[in-house]
């Protein structure tokens, strides 16, 4: 028998069984996201896959992971075939583009503000009554006072957390950076025990009842006022923050790969519409949309925030100076020790 | 006088007043000491246990998170967390022993008769693949076929009913050739192996249903003479196309006396050129063989269509066992010498067929798949592992047409029909003990001193294999 018969009989039960294959197939998403993302992608998962039910006729079944915001971009970097990230910090966006190649490097341009759907910033949740009169970062490095944050090394609300007080520090400080550091070592020195995520640092304030002052994501703080109660906890929002912009992108060898991209671009486009925004706005995340913002002003305190760029010069060289290893970050807690 | 007492009662009075108050406050401001005290004191607790929380789910993740390695029966395993990448490390080896009780012009040996290194495992979850080499005795290579490599070759996993496999592999087509090397009833293989193709590289396409109820396997293959292995095809750019379908029809029933039935068949179709092959006894004594030679001499090369067709089926039963499987091989040949016969061209109808069944004395459920015994050999304890009693009939019978011209009357003969016994000692699922006797009588040949009479032949294995 040829050879070319062979193979074009082959070749069509081959294309027809996969003919078959692609009717039942059902489109699969893996969102990876940092540690308290998850109650706003459950709710925004859901809306989507209704709008692209809707829109495509597709089914589209969204799986979420979720974990510290660092850790999260080293598993996709080392194989989890995420379709999309929605992380903490760019950095880490920038780390699975540099070490992975999975995608461009100026993946940040694709979407509007800078690929960042919704904002936060660092605040303080206190027990009821704040029995240790703190209102600003200043009380925070006080003798005896038990601040809960998690690992910067880990946790991408922790490295928010880090540079806001290096922050606050420096523009006390007429721009001192000795002082600054002076200032995050005594925080840290105040500091009992790291979680590596976000979410990890809250059970450990609010359900383990460890320490004074919980410092990190605001979205964070007011779920925990929510869910634990009227009075348990109050939230102290500082003068001075930062301006956090947890970014999203496709992951797009990997999409290409199982075929979603259409879908995994959709899926975070879909955050900028109006409906995205209030789902994001409705878990405690200050959403970009004026008209949703106006509508959620109550929720938000109008804070005084910088931005990374303006005061560390973007998060590459923040990472470099205070993050990697032997960084700043590293000696002050060699020297607490 | 009665002022001064009053005076002292009253500084009395009066300094016991002062002295309790004092004493109220001081006591007041041991207890709010105290309980900043225990408050710190549980907030050092609350920590310290928070810590061991954070120290075990850290350990958590680890081992969750941390690829596993395991040896046992089954070799040396290295797994990720995920499963989806798997690595084995076996083998195994068989040292055999031939001993002729008839005059033979063998000689009696012992001989390796397999020694094979297997690498195999899964990648991505859906990808296997399988590397096994054989450094056996009597393993020589041609210019189609390293010999020492055995299995090279990746299967996908897409679906449980539609997989994909590429490289070199057995072609699906015996029934006793696809039985594992390490689960045979009797040391050699019976007459219709020698019919069908041994290893060939190709791509085949197969799945199963049911639970491989029902399994299919279609290929390409290179295609190669009966008995034959090929992982390039030297002689001719024609392909062979394989296929074969096994059904279990009570597998996924609770009859229960019939759900180790099962029954197929299986061919091969293809043009080929190139030299055929010889057929030999279980003494590995050439009792057939094509005439072969160069200048004047007749020389005998394949010379167009092959086919193949197999009937064949099993059935299992508790202890009991027993399978059997029928092969036409039809194959176009030429005279592609000098000599007697030159130009000739025929086609041919071998024909080989065989019976064979085992009972497990020690109750263990026979199976085409190895065997685990109940209870591993262990002297101290009175275990002996399974015995198991085998037998077997068959014959192969060449084509009488291809006399003279084809094949030489005196040397080759034109059937072989083979009877045996044998008993098999499984001490654990790791080594195996056999011993089988194997009476083969021969029809022509007469002047062939290997075939002239009967083969009486012991054979013996000692088999290790992980």
């Amino acid at each position: 028998m040829k050879l070319k018969n062979i193979l074009i009989s082959t070749t069509a039960v081959f294309l027809a069984v996969n003919a078959l294959d692609a009717t039942a197939k059902e489109i699969k998403l893996l969102n990876v996201s940092y540690d308290p993302t998850r109650e706003l992608y459950q709710d925004y998962n859901t809306a989507f896959a209704k709008y692209w039910k809707d829109k495509s006729g597709d089914t589209v079944k969204i799986e979420q992971s979720h974990g510290g915001s660092g850790k999260q971009a080293r598993a996709v970097i080392d194989g989890l075939e995420a379709d999309v990230v929605t992380l903490a910090l760019a950095y880490d966006v920038d780390a699975i583009a540099e070490k992975a190649r999975l995608l461009p490097a100026d993946w940040q341009k694709r979407l509007p503000n800078n690929s960042s759907p919704y904002t936060s910033t660092i605040v303080f949740l206190v027990r009821k009554g704040n029995p240790k009169g703190i209102k600003d970062w200043d009380d925070l490095v006080k003798p005896g006072i038990g601040i809960i944050p998690a690992n910067p090394k880990t946790s991408g609300a922790a490295r928010w957390t880090y540079l806001a007080a290096w922050g606050n520090a420096l523009k006390k400080n007429g721009g001192d950076q000795a002082k600054a550091r002076e200032f995050v070592a005594k925080f840290y020195k105040n500091v009992p025990v790291f979680d590596t995520g976000a979410r990890g640092a809250t059970t450990t304030f609010v359900q383990r009842g460890i320490g004074d002052v919980l410092v990190g994501w605001e979205n964070e703080a007011i779920l925990s006022l929510a869910e634990s109660g009227k009075g348990e906890f109050e939230i102290v929002w500082p003068a001075f923050s930062i301006l956090a912009e947890p970014p999203v992108t496709v992951v797009d060898k990997n999409a290409k790969r199982h075929g979603t991209e259409a879908v995994a671009k959709a899926y975070l486009e879909y955050l900028y519409t109006p409906e995205g925004q209030e789902i994001a706005a409705k878990r405690h995340y200050r959403p970009r949309n004026a008209e949703v913002a106006k509508k959620y002003a109550a929720e938000f305190p109008k804070l005084e925030l910088f931005t990374i760029d303006e005061v560390f010069g973007g998060w590459q060289k923040a990472q470099k100076t205070h993050f990697s290893d032997g960084g700043v970050y590293d000696q002050i807690q060699q020297a607490n020790r | 006088m009665k002022n001064l007492l009053k005076m002292t009662v009253a500084v009395v009075i009066g300094a016991q007043l002062g002295l309790s108050g004092a004493l109220a406050q001081n006591q007041e401001l041991d207890v709010k000491a105290l309980l900043k005290r225990i408050e710190e004191l549980e907030q050092k607790v609350k920590v310290q246990d928070r810590k061991r929380e954070l120290g075990d789910e850290a350990a958590a993740e680890k081992a969750r998170t941390a690829s596993t390695v395991s040896i046992g029966p089954g070799g040396l395993q290295v797994q990720s967390a995920d499963s989806n990448f798997v690595m084995r490390v076996r083998g195994g080896l068989q040292a055999d022993g031939r001993f002729f009780a008839s005059d033979s012009v063998a000689n009696d040996t012992f001989l390796m008769r397999r020694v094979r290194p297997i690498l195999e495992g899964t990648v991505f979850g859906k990808f296997d693949y399988r590397l096994m080499a054989d450094f056996a005795s009597g393993v020589t290579q041609t210019t189609a076929n390293n010999g020492s490599i055995l299995d090279a070759y990746i299967n996908a996993r897409l679906l449980p009913g539609f997989q994909i496999q590429a490289g070199k592999f057995k072609e699906p087509v015996g029934l006793e050739r696809l039985q594992s090397w390490r689960n045979l009833l009797f040391v050699e293989r019976g007459f219709p192996t020698q019919l069908v193709p041994n290893r060939d590289t190709g791509v085949m396409l197969h799945g199963g249903f049911w639970n491989n109820a029902l399994y299919y396997q279609a290929g390409v293959f290179n295609g190669t003479a009966d008995g034959g292995s090929s992982d390039f095809d030297a002689n001719d750019g024609d392909k062979d196309f394989a296929g074969r379908l096994f059904v279990q029809p009570f597998k996924q029933t609770g009859v229960e006396a019939l759900r180790g039935l099962g029954f197929g068949v299986a061919g091969t179709i293809g043009d080929h050129a190139g030299t055929p092959r010889t057929y030999v006894s279980d003494g590995a004594q050439r009792f057939f063989t094509y005439l072969t030679g160069t200048g004047v001499q007749p020389n005998v090369v394949g010379n167009g269509n092959t086919w193949r067709v197999t009937p064949q089926g099993y059935y299992y039963w508790g202890p009991f066992g027993v399978s059997g499987e029928y092969v036409i091989s039809s194959q176009e040949l030429r005279q592609a010498g000098g000599g007697a016969g030159a130009g000739s061209r025929a086609k041919f109808e071998n024909i080989a067929w065989q019976v064979a069944g085992s009972y497990f004395l020690t109750g263990e459920n026979n199976s085409f798949e190895p065997v685990s015994p109940r209870k591993s050999f262990n002297l101290a304890n009175g275990d002996w592992g399974a015995w198991e009693i085998t037998g077997r009939v068959g014959a192969l019978d060449v084509d009488n047409a291809a006399f003279p011209i084809f094949a030489n009357p005196a040397q080759s003969a034109t059937r072989a029909s083979s009877w045996g016994v044998g008993v098999n000692w499984h001490l654990n699922r790791n080594v195996k003990l056999q011993f089988n006797y194997v009476n083969t009588d021969f029809e022509g040949g007469d002047a062939n001193p290997a075939i002239s009479q009967p083969e009486h032949l012991f054979l013996t294995r000692a088999q290790f294999a992980f």
